[in-house]
């Protein structure tokens, strides 16, 4: 694979610039930290439609193509200049039922590893995780912080039906699915927590750069 | 109120679609062909960003239960009104229980109807009536349009006159710009990619544009941190068949891009069907840039040319 400079800053389109800084390697989260932040510098600027982190990566949609080449020579020293810490974000606990039918993969996931029910539960719930970024579907988060040990490859076989609030884990991520949808992950449990509501004010509860825990409000065995 | 009889292969309420939400994971929806909603509007006196109700295939019934003046454009699907037949391009007066058939589409692939007037439609979700069929909402119920859906219009006659406009040219040569990955894609792909051309998979839909080959062969093996995709973006999986997203598509994506399709020829993709041949050439920003300004040019002379036209009339 050929070496590419990072930053790689590219125009996309007369509209849109992606700034990249993924290197494999590196630090994701300490690097997620400052695209947060230049994701708020851009966004308070008031020159974009769309600012859209994704993993060490963001996107940047303008208003006006006349802009393009402003942002396409500036990104640099801003990214220079920033700071993870220059991010303010939000704390979300989602109250959550571990196990039982809520959970129909939990105890396979404490098999694979030579856990207990209550360990996964454990383990699962005293992490802190970052939203990376949203996507796949509306309000669906990328969290990063699963304990290692938790890591349990996704069926081979997606299920057609995966219910709305099904905390799970694929591979070496775990997440909550806003919706109804089919899914290939392990499902551990359950939150009420929405996180997604269209009809809401906000629709969507969680952005790029929150973090959330998971709370055990049961554990069915 | 008008009536949903039949709604063919695929119906629903379009505008321009959403934007400000990507990074809540949220697509941007809307007319695959935003020029022919807003000429199609201009045509019964409605916004540019008025719905319209967009048309997949044909094979498709609504009926009217007021007076109303509507236009259709796209593509001609043989439409009629009560066996008279009806001009796709021109605005004209729909009376209270007539019934608009169209038929199949031989040429293209979708038809945008605009109905002057109010339309009562649930409350606009993020500033957009579009329906985004995938996540299930906004639009009528968050779904696509079937048999029996019926919702309330206000008509608004706007002029006395019918009134015709032509669309931008279609064309099946898409223009396209350098993607980020040109230089990681084994050897050449970018160049081959072009250098052959490839028809629409029966499997593409608003979410994408699934292209074929019998000849070129892209498959590849690497896999890349999620960015940022949008329409336009033409995805390369591993198994080589490109996918050009369109509106209803996904806000991250883990593919490699070949590249992005210029702004004024996605429109293109609204007509072309599975089967239809296409081919691609990479041009420059500034060739894009210009490529837009057309498209800006042709709409800022029908707006002068209609507001002639309706002061005569």
């Amino acid at each position: 694979m050929a070496s590419t400079q990072r930053p790689q800053i590219t125009a996309l389109t007369t509209h849109c610039i992606f700034f990249d800084v993924y290197e494999s390697g590196q630090d994701v989260l300490e690097t997620q930290k400052k695209i947060w932040a230049l994701a708020q510098l851009c966004q308070n600027s008031g020159d974009f439609i769309d600012v859209v982190p994704a993993n060490n990566n963001l996107t940047l949609y303008l208003k006006e193509s006349s802009l393009l080449a402003k942002w396409q020579s500036s990104l640099l020293s801003h990214w220079h200049e920033i700071k993870s810490n220059d991010f303010t974000s939000t704390h979300h606990k989602l109250a959550t039922v571990y196990g039982g039918d809520y959970g129909p993969d939990i105890s396979a996931v404490a098999k694979y590893h030579n856990l207990t029910i209550d360990d996964v539960a454990q383990m699962h719930s005293s992490a802190t995780y970052h939203v990376l970024f949203l996507g796949f579907q509306p309000g669906f988060a990328y969290l990063a912080g699963l304990n290692p040990q938790l890591y349990t490859p996704r069926h081979e076989k997606p299920r057609i039906h995966v219910p709305k609030g099904a905390v799970a884990i694929g591979g070496e991520q775990t997440g909550v699915y806003p919706e109804d949808s089919p899914g290939g992950w392990q499902i551990i449990g359950h939150t009420d927590f929405k996180l997604f509501d269209i009809n809401a004010q906000t629709p969507c509860a969680i952005a790029p750069g929150d973090t959330l825990e998971f709370v055990i409000q049961e554990v069915l065995k | 109120m008008i009536t949903i009889l039949k709604p063919g292969m695929q119906m629903s309420i379009q505008d321009q679609g959403r934007v400000g939400s990507r990074h809540l994971g949220i697509g941007q929806s809307g007319c695959v062909d935003p020029y022919a909603q807003i000429i199609t509007n201009r045509l019964v006196g409605n916004p540019d960003n008025h719905p319209v109700i967009e048309i997949t295939l044909g094979l498709a019934e609504i009926q009217f239960d007021n007076d109303y003046y509507i236009a259709l454009h796209g593509t001609d699907m043989k439409a009629s009104v009560n066996g008279n037949a009806v001009q796709p391009g021109w605005s004209f007066y729909i009376k209270k229980g007539d019934i608009l058939k169209l038929n199949a589409a031989r040429h293209g692939f979708r038809n945008y109807l605009a109905i002057g007037g109010d339309w009562h439609l649930p409350t606009a979700i993020l500033d957009s009536y579009s329906t985004d069929i995938a996540a299930g909402f906004g639009g009528l119920h968050g779904h696509a349009l079937k048999a029996g859906d019926r919702f309330d219009i206000t008509p608004k006659y706007a002029t006395k006159i019918g009134l015709g406009a032509m669309l931008p040219p279609k064309s099946t040569h898409i223009r396209i710009l350098a993607g980020p990955h040109a230089s990681i894609l084994p050897d050449n792909t970018c160049d081959k990619f072009t250098e052959h051309s490839w028809h629409i998979s029966p499997s593409s839909n608003r979410m994408g544009a699934r292209l074929l080959s019998d000849e070129c062969k892209l498959a590849h093996s690497l896999s890349l941190p999620s960015m940022a995709v949008m329409p336009g973006s033409i995805q390369l999986p591993p198994n080589g068949e490109p996918i050009v997203l369109l509106n209803d598509a996904q806000t991250t994506g883990g593919y490699p891009i070949i590249g992005t399709v210029i702004e004024a020829d996605l429109r293109h993709f609204a007509q072309l069907k599975p089967g239809d041949f296409l081919h691609f050439e990479f041009v420059s920003l500034e060739q894009a840039h210009l490529a837009q300004q057309k498209l800006v040019a042709h709409l800022n002379q029908l707006a002068i040319a209609l507001k002639y036209k309706n002061a005569k009339s």
